[in-house]
């Protein structure tokens, strides 16, 4: 998939949107989780942009391919992306974490706005992405199972089941992509629990393993495509993401994992984010 | 003749279901010769997951299923199932999907022990939103319960036991979700019991009666949850005192339940009958029993208590 010049600056400049309004909701909220909802924020822009059948229209739709965020503390980015594509009117995404609101701190399930279940206890979504894969096969439904996880998040012992199970039933619609920020709430992921070698320890769970540099559209895309291509096996794309991305003080820390920036810092976070804006639609 | 065992029962029921509704899918954690899932595997091979020894993404998997519009049943062990994989049942609840869990080895399994007994189950899932939770007396409650979870959507949790139940119940017998069956009339005390707890209730009546000159009313108690308050009430208004009998740990389980319900509508004197506090251990079924205190005796002196 080859991206047009202007295609390639859209993109760029609707993440960026999409970044600024996640920081808007988190702030406004005074809660959140900016670090983690930043990293992966590129990721699911282009699976909705790109990669996914989706019908805004009609959210329900059977033949619909499927995004499950199992890391659920990067709600802000979802909603941020379900609004840029008319799943959510945007002036309610900054009801964030307030009573009442449809968007709550953690995602829960709500179809008619994109929000296929309920997720935020970490470590179940592999396994809802499962079953949604064994039930499409069932159906006879060619569609895709698309579970973002969070590389902390796979300290989870039911993520390894689900890993299992998935290559035992030969589910190739199923694509997980992990957001390898390398940063947990504690700090650093090798130093809380470590992951590495962690290709292998999915390729020897039977799964195909694309490895892409997550801040590099056309690598994105050609790994997505790559995935397709694959038969008779689950595919994982480890995507190696910045957590905070694009804002230097948010960037390769824990600090804003999960604290939402203050007036001061939000402020110059977004003047960030319009710098980068400029510099894109300079370059044209 | 001996009654079959429930879980027979079950896993026939299951085939049945499945010739019906092919929206049904049945999942299982490496058990399904135990819990009689088999009979539904070799059915419907495509429509039945076996998902190894991993009772999390048994669930999780299940959840999946449902938010895809099919109607996944889990079994197992109730204590494996509902302990390891509890918060993925939460989420079943918290999402209001049509899911069920139906677990066999309820209660107190005889010889596999403590490690295998469930005597905290009612406890885990009893604070679930949403969730039903039913325990059948006999094999035509678990029918006539089985129809009722299948026809209603939402999540239902049924705990069943290894063996079998002595029959309660006719043909006949109409399953109420949340109300009281009333099966031995009385005016002094009366026993609530449910599952196994009914059985012994019923069977215990008659000696009570002869022994301390009382007249016993037994109510069966199917649902757990949501339980009808009013009819509940209406029914034990007018004796002098409630004696409750679980198969379960007395901390937190059924009796604890029926407390507050009486406790807040019409305080009256109640007592426990139950494991109290303890896992169990081995031995046979029988022994188990009397010996933790799900006899005739223990009820006799928790009614002397009463009166």
């Amino acid at each position: 998939m080859e991206l047009s010049k202007a295609d390639e600056q859209k993109i760029l400049i609707d993440i960026l949107d999409i970044k600024k309004d996640i920081l808007e909701m988190i702030y406004k909220a005074q809660s959140g989780h900016p670090g983690g909802s930043l990293s992966c924020a590129n990721i699911i822009y282009l699976l909705y942009n790109n990669i996914m059948r989706i019908n805004p229209e009609n959210p329900t739709w059977k033949e619909r391919d499927i995004f499950i965020l199992s890391k659920g503390h990067a709600a802000p980015a979802l909603y941020a992306v379900l609004s840029k594509f008319g799943f959510i009117k945007r002036k309610e995404l900054f009801t964030l974490r307030q009573i009442g609101s449809k968007l709550q701190g953690h995602p829960v399930k709500n179809p008619e706005i994109g929000i296929e279940t309920s997720t935020g206890s970490l470590g179940m979504g592999l396994s809802i992405g499962v079953g949604c894969a064994l039930a499409a096969k069932l159906d006879k439904i060619k569609k895709s199972i698309f579970v973002l996880l969070g590389d902390g998040e796979i300290n989870e012992g039911a993520i390894w089941e689900a890993a299992m199970s998935a290559s035992h039933y030969k589910l190739d619609n199923l694509i997980a992509i992990i957001d390898r920020n390398g940063i947990q709430i504690d700090g650093s992921t090798e130093e809380i629990m470590a992951l590495e070698p962690l290709a292998e320890k999915w390729k020897a769970f039977g799964w195909e393993v694309i490895e892409i540099d997550g801040s590099n559209l056309t690598e994105m895309l050609k790994g997505f495509e790559r995935s397709k291509s694959i038969i008779r096996k689950p595919k994982v794309i480890i995507s190696y993401l910045i957590k905070g991305s694009d804002v230097s003080f948010m960037q390769h820390t824990k600090e804003f994992h999960g604290r939402a920036p203050n007036e001061e810092e939000f402020t110059l976070a977004l003047r960030e984010l319009e710098d980068i804006k400029t510099i894109i639609l300079k370059s044209d | 003749m001996s009654e079959s065992a429930l879980r027979d029962t079950f896993g026939d029921f299951l085939v049945e279901i499945g010739n019906k509704n092919n929206n049904i899918v049945v999942l299982d954690a490496d058990l399904s010769s135990s819990t009689r899932t088999f009979k539904f595997a070799k059915a419907f091979p495509n429509r039945f997951f076996n998902m190894g020894i991993a009772e999390q993404n048994m669930v999780g998997t299940a959840l999946g299923f449902a938010i895809s519009g099919k109607i996944p049943v889990v079994s197992g062990f109730t204590i494996f199932t509902t302990g390891r994989a509890w918060e993925f049942i939460r989420f079943a609840c918290h999402d209001n999907l049509n899911f069920k869990v139906i677990t066999t080895h309820g209660g107190l399994v005889g010889e596999d022990g403590s490690t295998h007994n469930s005597l905290e189950d009612l406890s885990l899932m009893g604070a679930l939103p949403n969730l039903n939770i039913l325990i059948p007396s006999d094999n035509i409650e678990l029918i006539k319960m089985l129809e009722y979870t299948f026809k209603t959507e939402g999540p239902f949790y049924m705990r069943l036991p290894r063996g079998s139940f002595p029959k309660i119940h006719d043909d006949k017998y109409k399953f109420s979700i949340g109300k009281p069956d009333i099966i031995r009339d009385g005016n002094d005390i009366c026993l609530i019991g449910t599952g196994y707890g009914t059985s012994l209730a019923l069977k215990s009546a008659n000696l009570i009666e002869e022994q301390l000159k009382v007249s016993i009313k037994v109510i069966n108690l199917p649902t757990i949850k949501p339980i009808d308050k009013k009819s509940l009430l209406k029914e034990i208004k007018s004796v002098k005192g409630i004696v409750v009998i679980e198969e379960h740990n007395i901390y937190c389980g059924f009796g604890s339940i029926i407390a507050r319900i009486v406790s807040e509508n019409v305080p009256k004197t109640i007592k426990f009958i139950g494991i109290n506090n303890s896992f169990g251990e081995s031995g046979k079924r029988e022994e188990l029993l009397n010996s933790y205190g799900l006899n005739e005796n223990a009820i006799i002196e928790q009614i002397k208590k009463i009166i």
